[in-house]
């Protein structure tokens, strides 16, 4: 078969709900998947990732979690299995192993490519991942050639890199982990971090993620901020899995050292900003202002006792002096781990839908430019939790039915 | 930029006149007006316009805003000074025009810069220090930065002064001590605000002037600087 109404390209969990939506409007369509279900959960994470919402936030559509654990964190391999259920349970059309090489204008609309042929199809949803590819900025070039580096795709555990210190760059939720893994390694971290979004783990007795989800900022549209491109640059929020907060006062306690955005690399020696206590000082005030919206929403529900009082977390501690230069050949680091962020590689699509920058133009998931094409799982994408895998269900519910509309206009026309 | 925090260097020069006329133009038929959305959000502020008056015209810059995010190339700015050496340690520099928007802009008018050294460097006292004057740059910008930051958010400024030390060892510029730096070992900026709001209002006022100063990010950040003989 080589048309279908629809093709979903990427079997993670926005490609699996919009098949489920599209099931169940009886949209034929097949996913089309490089590798197996959950792909990137399985193989482009780090051994011991586990997911960063407690499990009762996975909601997928039709497949909310049950098991014993509601407030427990899966690991990312049992969530994967996870999606792999999901999917036979709901008989969902996945074809794995089936690499896209391009996206096409097309005699029904689009032609998918194919390492195996091609798909025709009125619809393509674009479901590859926000975080296809890591991120890492040029300066990287600059590195002395005998320092090793890894980015976060190639790194898996503490032992892939060599003994001694390692450079940890980036400040959000990678960054604070990969350094907290590799620092209780035995290894000495040292931490550089720019703009920062710093959480507690759990306030008043209730986890963050209850909190954001309950107060109605998870649900948050894209057409109510008023800076869109803003926030959708906004870095992750600094989290682990688990009960513990995990922020820079955590790391310094266990012995990881705090420096400024790594600013340039010259001369060998990497060159921090001084400008650490200013972006740690935004970080606790918006941290301020973020568990201000918490108190006075359980002020007006009445909720305050349900939501014992809790001390607000510690400003960000800092030496007074963090240091503003690292010695690349001295030997006190012998690797670089990039944690600087992920891009989506959206390079398969072959049609004008891309900004000057190179990123895919879309509107709230729906790629103007090309009509009939959809994008899912991107940063603030309809919803701040377009990117959770708790959001998934409803971004696909609202691209369904746009195109359920543009069907049914494609049949009165 | 954002629009929580205008440019401070904006706010630093007289923003009704040719920016308002410069932004009307380069917007002629490209922007339409966007409704700020007053809807709070975890990651910015609230804004509330009401009438209060720091003399910024936030309306001007928040235009320039859009506009650049529209004509990138607009953004571009080149800023100039010209320094002429009087005698011993003295010089005066004259500031003038300055190229943005696409092209040379006039200001109308003519600053002058005197830095020299005191008695004590056996010197002829007839301007502030080079060190003193970049402590200065870097106080104003600030400044410039939480008078902006302020009229965005409707908080009305009635006081701010600011402190500006900068430590630096003399060893360094006289040679004495290869380990010493030439510049400031460590830079303090101390604020002193009377606002109309909460403390963590004014911390958050002077947090944000700092993430959206010039001068700030080029004493806290390495600039790669040539100096050439024509």
């Amino acid at each position: 078969m080589t048309y279908a109404t629809t093709v979903i390209i990427g079997a993670g969990q926005a490609g699996l709900a919009m098949s489920y939506e599209l099931t169940a409007l009886g949209i034929d369509h097949v996913i089309l998947e490089r590798g197996n279900i959950a792909n990137s959960w399985r193989k482009d994470r780090w051994d011991s990732l586990r997911l960063l919402t407690p499990n009762w936030q996975t909601r997928m559509p039709g497949g909310a979690y049950t098991g014993p654990d509601a407030n427990g964190f899966s690991h990312k391999d049992d969530f994967a299995m996870r999606l792999q259920s999901y999917a036979d349970m709901h008989s969902l059309p996945v074809h794995t192993g089936i690499e896209v090489q391009s996206v096409t204008l097309g005699p029904f609309g689009y032609r998918v490519h194919t390492n195996t042929g091609h798909f025709d199809c009125r619809h393509v949803v674009v479901a590859s991942g926000a975080c296809a590819r890591p991120a890492v900025p040029k300066l990287a070039d600059c590195l002395p050639r005998n320092l090793p580096s890894f980015t976060t795709f190639d790194y898996k555990r503490p032992s892939d890199l060599p003994d001694g210190g390692v450079l940890v760059v980036g400040g959000s939720a990678t960054g604070l982990q990969l350094a907290r893994e590799l620092q209780r390694s035995g290894r000495q971290v040292v931490l550089s971090v720019g703009e920062h979004v710093r959480v507690p783990r759990r306030y008043r007795g209730r986890d963050i993620s209850w909190w954001l989800d309950t107060t109605g900022l998870m649900d948050r549209g894209y057409r109510e901020v008023d800076d869109l491109a803003r926030v959708r640059r906004t870095p992750s929020l600094q989290l682990a899995a688990g009960h513990e907060t995990l922020d820079l006062n955590a790391l310094q306690a266990e012995g990881v050292q705090v420096v400024g955005r790594l600013a340039t690399i010259r001369d060998r020696h990497a060159l921090f900003s001084g400008a650490l206590r200013n972006h740690c000082d935004l970080g606790d005030l918006k941290l301020g202002r973020l568990l201000d919206h918490f108190d006075n929403w359980a002020a007006k529900h009445g909720s305050e006792r349900d939501l014992p009082r809790a001390q607000r977390p510690v400003p960000t501690q800092l030496p007074d002096a963090p240091r503003l230069t690292l010695d690349l050949s001295s030997g006190e680091v012998s690797s670089v781990l990039w944690a600087t962020g992920y891009r989506t590689d959206h390079s398969f699509l072959n049609l004008p839908v891309f900004d000057r920058r190179g990123r895919l133009e879309h509107d709230g998931g729906i790629v103007t430019a090309a009509p009939g094409v959809y994008v899912m799982g991107l940063p603030f994408m309809r919803r701040r939790k377009s990117t959770f895998i708790d959001g998934v269900g409803a971004d696909a519910r609202d691209l369904a039915k746009d195109m359920t509309m543009q069907l049914s206009g494609a049949i009165a026309a | 930029m954002t629009p929580t925090g205008a440019t401070p260097e904006m706010g630093g020069f007289e923003t009704r006149g040719w920016l308002t006329r410069a932004v009307r133009k380069i917007t002629r038929g490209v922007i339409t007006d966007t409704p700020i959305n007053p809807n709070e959000d975890i990651s910015m502020n609230e804004q509330t316009p009401i009438a209060i008056d720091n003399g910024v015209n936030v309306e001007a810059l928040l235009g320039a805003r859009q506009a650049i995010s529209q004509m990138p190339a607009a953004g571009q700015f080149t800023w100039r000074a010209t320094c002429k050496w009087q005698t011993g340690v003295h010089s005066r520099s004259p500031v003038e025009g300055f190229f943005g928007l696409g092209e040379d802009q006039d200001r109308g008018a003519s600053f002058t810069i005197d830095a020299d050294h005191p008695a004590q460097f056996a010197a002829g006292n007839a301007g502030a220090t080079p060190l003193e004057i970049a402590l200065s740059a870097l106080a104003s910008c600030l400044t410039a930065g939480v008078a902006s930051v302020a009229q965005n958010r409707g908080i009305q400024l009635n006081k701010a002064t600011s402190r500006v030390e900068g430590d630096m060892d003399l060893a360094g510029v006289l040679g004495v001590d290869g380990g010493a730096r030439n510049g400031f070992n460590d830079v303090r900026v101390e604020f002193d605000i009377d606002a109309d709001a909460t403390d963590a209002e004014i911390a958050a006022l002077v947090a944000q002037s700092q993430k959206r100063s010039a001068v700030f990010d080029i004493i806290t950040n390495p600039t790669n600087v040539s100096v050439s003989v024509a």
